[in-house]
C-alpha cells in the first residue's frame, strides 16, 4: 500500500546529516531571500540548495514538484508584470498585456524565492525518513501526541482513500451507477459521505483503544528504538549556519 | 495469588437500558487459559474491556462493583497502569496498526518505547515475538501492506513484546484461515505455560475445548456458569444459550459415549475413542439437491487473469464454469477470492480472459447494470451501510433494480423477517452490534432478488444461531433455482452446507468438484492451508475409511 512518505532511500552525505541541521538548513535558506532581496543573491542560495538536491541525489525528485508550483509562479509574473506600482519602463508585450520590467524583476525575484523554498524544504523531506525527524523533535521537546499526528496522517490519508474505494464498490455492486457523465457521478457522492465518515470515526475510536493499550498515554519516560541521529558534525554544521544568519543580518543592516 | 479477581461487576453503557454486565463475580488463576463461551449479545466484548480498563475509563456509563489485576484495583489506577499489565488483541486487525510506524518492526516497537524498555530489550523481544508469530520475514514491510490475517499477526506480536501478565484475546482468528488461527491458538498455549494468563473470547468451540483449562459461559451479561470445558460442553440446556458444543461432544452424544466416571462427554478429538464408526453406520446424503428450475444462471470463466501490477499476479488464468447447486470457494488468506468474486461483478475489468454471465459478457457492462443479475455480499457491513434506518437500507438496492417501492418494501420485510431482524426495521443500523449489520446487509442483496447471490465470508462474527439462519437462506435460494457462491474459512460450514467446492489458492484454481472430494484431498488441502471439517476428523479416527461431512450422516440408532 502506498504512503504518502516523500522520502527517497538512498545512500549519501545529505541523507546522514541530523533532521534537526537540515530543519534549521530550510529556516535559513528561506529567510535569507528574504534578508538580502538581491538577484544575484538569491540566485545564489538557490544554487546552493539545488546543489545539495544533486549531492542528496535527489534532484529529479524535486522537478514534479516545481513543476506544480509553475501555475503559482507564471500568474505572478502576470500579474505583477502588469499591476506592480512602480510600473514604468515596458519590458515586453503577451498580446494586448504589457508587461513592464519593474513589476517583472519584482516577480523573478518572487519566483527565485518560492523555487527556493520548495528546493529547501526538498532537501529535508526527501533525504529524511518523517520517523526521524518526529523522534528529533520529540526528543526536543515537542509532544509525542503532535509527532504522532504528523506521522498518522501520512498513513492514515490512503487507507480512507482506499476506504472510500471499497464503499464506492459496495453500492454499486447494489445497483447505484457511478460510472458515467459528470451528473451521475456528483449524485453518488452523497451516499459515499455517510459511510466514509461513520467509518472512519469508528476506526478512529478502535486505534484510540489499540493506542490506549499500547501504553501510548504511560507517565514514564519513552524510550526510542533507533538510537538518536548521531551526526558528528551536527553541531559544527549548525553554528556555521547561525553565523552565516547572522552575517546576512549585519550586511543588511550595516551596508 | 490470583491474576484477576472479579466481585459483583455491574455495568451499562451510556444511554442505553440493559446492563451489559450484570452482577458478574470470578477469579482466575496465574497462568491459567480460560475461555469465554455465549452467543453474540451475551456481554463477552464488554468483559474483556472491563478486564482491561477501558470500562470504566475509556467508555463512561454506570459501574459498579470490583475488578482487581493482581492487587490492582481498576477503578482507581489510570488505563496506562492497568495496561502494563493486561494486553488485548480485538477483532479488527486494520484498526489495531497505530499508523505511526512505517515498518512491522518499528510497529512492534511502538509500545516498548511508550513502556520505556531499553534499547537492546527491545530488540531482543521484537525479534522473539516476530519468531514467535512466524512473522519474521514482514519486518521491513509495512504494516498497511499486509493481508488480514497477517496484520492480525503483527497485531498480536505488539502486544506479546509487551510481555502482560494477562492476554485478553477478543476473537482474534475470526479473519485468519485454517491454519493460521491453529498457529494463533498454539502461540498462546505456549505463553500460557510459560506463566502468562490468557483470556480468549472465541466462536469455534472444538478450539476453546481443546485450549481451554476453563470455559466461562456467558448468557445476557450474566455469568451462567463457569468450569473445565468438559462440564460446560456437556450441559444439557447449552443450546438455550446460543452456544453449541464441539462436533466431538454432539457425536458422543449421540453415540451415547459418556465417561461412566465422570458423566461427561468426551470434548476434543484426543479423547475419542479409535474405533465405533463402521462403514456400516454411515448414510451419505447426496450432494445435489433437487433443482425446481432446469435452465438455472450460469457463469463462465475462461482463463481469468487480473493483477494491479504487472509484477505481481492475483489471478493466474482461472477457468470454470459456475451453474447449479451452492458451490463453496475456500483457500488462505491472500489466495485471491474476494478478487474473483469482484471481478465476476464487474468490479474489477479483467486483465485477461472472459466472464460470460447468462450469456453477457462483463466487459460490456457496469456493475451498477449486473445488479439485477448478480448479488454480492461484502464482507465488512460498514463498508455497505450508509442509511440511516434499517427498512430504507434494505430498500434501496430493489428500487435501484427498478422494483416498485410497495414491491420493494414487501421484498424488504420479507428478507428482514428471513434473517431475524425484522422487529429492527425501524432502528439505525449503526445501533445494533457488527453480527446485526451482516445481517442486515445480507437481507439487503437477497431483496434485490438477483439470479446470482455471492457471500464473501457471511459466518464471520455468526454465533451458532446466525450459521443455522445462514445455512436455510443458502439452501431456501437453490430450491428457488438461484446459483449460489460463498466464499468461506469455517470448513465445518462448507462441510455441512455445500455440495460443490473450488479450491483457489495463490490465484489459480487447485480443485473443482464435490465437497466430499474436495476434503479427501490432502495434498491440495496442505498447499491451500485449509484443514478437514472437525466431523470428518473424528470419523476419520473412529474407523471410518470414507468422508463424513455431516453429522445427519451418522446414522443413529
Amino acid at each position: 500500500m502506498k504512503n504518502m512518505t516523500l522520502y527517497v532511500d538512498k545512500d549519501s552525505f545529505i541523507h546522514n546529516i541530523d533532521p534537526l541541521t537540515k530543519l534549521l538548513f530550510v529556516f535559513l535558506s528561506i529567510a535569507l531571500t528574504y534578508i538580502l532581496p538581491t538577484h544575484l543573491f538569491v540566485i545564489c542560495v538557490l544554487a546552493f540548495t539545488l546543489l545539495l538536491l544533486l549531492a542528496g541525489k535527489v534532484f529529479k525528485y524535486i522537478l514534479p514538484v516545481i513543476g506544480v508550483s509553475l501555475l503559482l509562479i507564471i500568474s505572478i509574473i502576470i500579474v505583477q508584470g502588469f499591476f506592480h506600482p512602480d510600473r514604468a519602463t515596458l519590458l515586453f508585450e503577451i498580446g494586448p498585456l504589457p508587461i513592464y520590467k519593474e513589476g517583472f524583476a519584482f516577480a523573478l525575484l518572487l519566483t527565485l524565492r518560492i523555487i527556493n523554498m520548495v528546493c529547501a524544504f526538498g532537501v529535508l523531506i526527501l533525504t529524511t525518513k518523517p520517523d526521524d525527524l518526529v523522534e528529533s523533535l520529540i526528543n526536543k521537546g515537542m509532544s509525542p501526541k503532535i509527532g504522532y499526528v504528523f506521522l498518522s496522517v501520512l498513513q492514515i490519508i490512503p487507507q480512507m482513500i482506499a476506504m472510500t474505494s471499497k464503499i464506492t464498490d459496495a453500492q454499486r455492486a447494489r445497483g447505484m451507477e457511478t460510472e458515467g457523465n459528470l451528473l451521475t457521478r456528483i449524485k453518488s457522492f452523497i451516499p459515499l459521505l455517510g459511510p466514509v465518515v461513520l467509518n472512519s470515526l469508528n476506526d478512529t475510536r478502535e486505534r484510540s483503544i489499540a493506542l490506549e493499550i499500547r501504553g501510548f498515554n504511560a507517565k514514564g519516560t519513552k524510550t526510542f528504538l533507533n538510537e538518536s541521529f548521531h551526526f558528528k558534525y551536527g553541531l559544527i554544521l549548525k553554528i556555521i549556519l547561525i553565523i552565516t544568519l547572522i552575517a546576512a543580518i549585519v550586511w543588511r543592516v550595516v551596508l | 495469588m490470583n491474576s484477576i479477581r472479579v466481585e459483583n461487576l455491574t455495568y451499562k453503557y451510556p444511554n442505553t437500558d440493559t446492563f451489559a454486565l450484570d452482577g458478574i463475580s470470578f477469579t482466575v488463576k496465574k497462568g491459567e487459559f480460560v475461555g469465554i463461551a455465549g452467543m453474540n449479545t451475551a456481554g463477552k466484548t464488554t468483559l474483556c474491556f472491563a478486564l482491561s480498563g477501558l470500562v470504566p475509563h475509556f467508555f463512561k456509563g454506570a459501574y459498579g462493583g470490583d475488578v482487581f489485576i493482581g492487587d490492582m484495583d481498576v477503578l482507581t489506577h489510570e488505563i496506562s497502569d492497568i495496561t502494563a499489565k493486561v494486553g488485548l488483541v480485538f477483532e479488527n486487525p486494520f484498526s489495531q496498526m497505530t499508523g505511526a510506524k512505517f515498518t512491522v518492526y518499528d510497529e512492534i516497537a511502538f509500545g516498548l518505547e511508550n513502556l520505556g524498555i531499553p534499547r537492546d530489550e527491545m530488540h531482543r523481544r521484537i525479534k522473539e515475538s516476530m519468531q514467535f508469530l512466524d512473522i519474521e520475514a514482514l519486518g521491513d514491510k509495512n504494516p498497511f501492506s499486509l493481508s488480514g490475517g497477517q496484520m492480525q499477526r503483527v497485531a498480536i506480536a505488539s502486544v506479546i513484546a509487551m510481555k502482560p501478565d494477562i492476554l485478553i484475546l477478543d476473537e482474534p482468528t475470526s479473519q485468519l484461515d485454517p491454519r493460521g488461527s491453529e498457529e494463533v491458538f498454539r502461540v498462546v498455549e505456549n505463553l500460557s505455560k510459560e506463566g502468562m494468563t490468557i483470556i480468549m473470547v472465541e466462536q469455534k468451540m472444538e478450539k476453546l475445548a481443546a485450549y481451554s483449562d476453563r470455559i466461562l459461559l456467558m448468557h445476557e451479561g450474566k455469568l451462567i456458569d463457569s468450569g473445565p470445558p468438559a462440564d460446560i460442553f456437556s450441559r444439557a440446556d447449552l443450546l438455550n444459550f446460543g452456544v453449541v458444543p464441539p462436533v466431538y461432544t454432539t457425536v458422543a452424544k449421540a453415540l451415547h459415549l459418556k465417561n461412566e466416571l465422570t458423566g461427561l462427554y468426551p470434548i476434543s478429538l484426543e479423547e475419542m475413542p479409535a474405533s465405533g464408526i463402521t462403514n456400516g453406520d454411515i448414510r451419505t446424503i447426496s450432494e445435489s439437491l433437487p433443482l425446481t428450475k432446469t435452465a438455472g444462471p450460469e457463469i463462465k470463466v475462461k482463463d481469468l487473469q487480473f493483477s494491479y501490477n504487472k509484477d505481481t499476479p492475483i489471478l493466474r488464468g482461472i477457468s470454470v464454469t459456475l451453474s447449479g447447486e451452492p458451490t463453496a470457494i475456500i483457500g488462505q488468506n491472500g489466495a485471491g477470492k474476494t478478487t474473483f468474486v469482484k471481478l465476476l461483478k464487474a468490479l474489477l475489468k479483467p486483465s485477461a480472459g472472459e466472464l460470460i454471465i447468462n450469456g453477457t459478457n462483463t466487459k460490456d457492462t457496469t456493475a451498477a447494470k449486473l445488479a439485477g443479475t448478480i448479488g454480492l455480499i461484502f464482507q465488512n457491513p460498514n463498508d455497505q451501510i450508509f442509511k440511516n434506518n434499517v427498512l430504507d437500507e434494505v430498500m434501496f438496492g430493489p428500487l435501484n433494480v427498478g422494483q416498485t417501492p410497495e414491491v420493494a418494501r414487501l421484498n424488504a420485510e420479507k428478507m428482514l423477517e428471513r434473517v431475524g431482524l425484522l422487529g429492527k426495521a425501524g432502528e439505525n443500523p449503526y445501533d445494533l452490534s457488527l453480527a446485526e449489520r451482516k445481517m442486515i446487509a445480507v437481507a439487503s442483496i437477497l431483496a434485490m432478488d438477483t439470479d446470482i447471490v455471492i457471500f464473501d465470508e457471511p459466518t464471520m462474527g455468526q454465533d451458532a444461531r446466525g450459521k443455522a439462519i445462514l445455512k436455510d437462506i443458502i439452501h431456501g435460494l437453490h430450491a428457488q433455482g438461484k446459483l449460489v457462491l460463498c466464499i468461506l474459512h469455517d470448513m465445518d460450514f462448507v462441510a455441512e452446507t455445500f455440495g460443490r467446492t473450488i479450491i483457489i489458492s495463490n490465484g489459480q484454481l487447485l480443485f473443482d468438484g464435490p465437497t466430499r472430494i474436495a476434503f479427501s484431498e490432502a495434498d491440495i488441502l496442505h498447499t491451500a492451508r485449509l484443514e478437514q471439517p472437525h466431523i470428518t476428523q473424528l470419523a476419520r479416527k473412529m474407523g471410518y475409511d470414507g468422508i463424513l461431512l455431516k453429522e445427519s450422516e451418522l446414522i443413529q440408532e
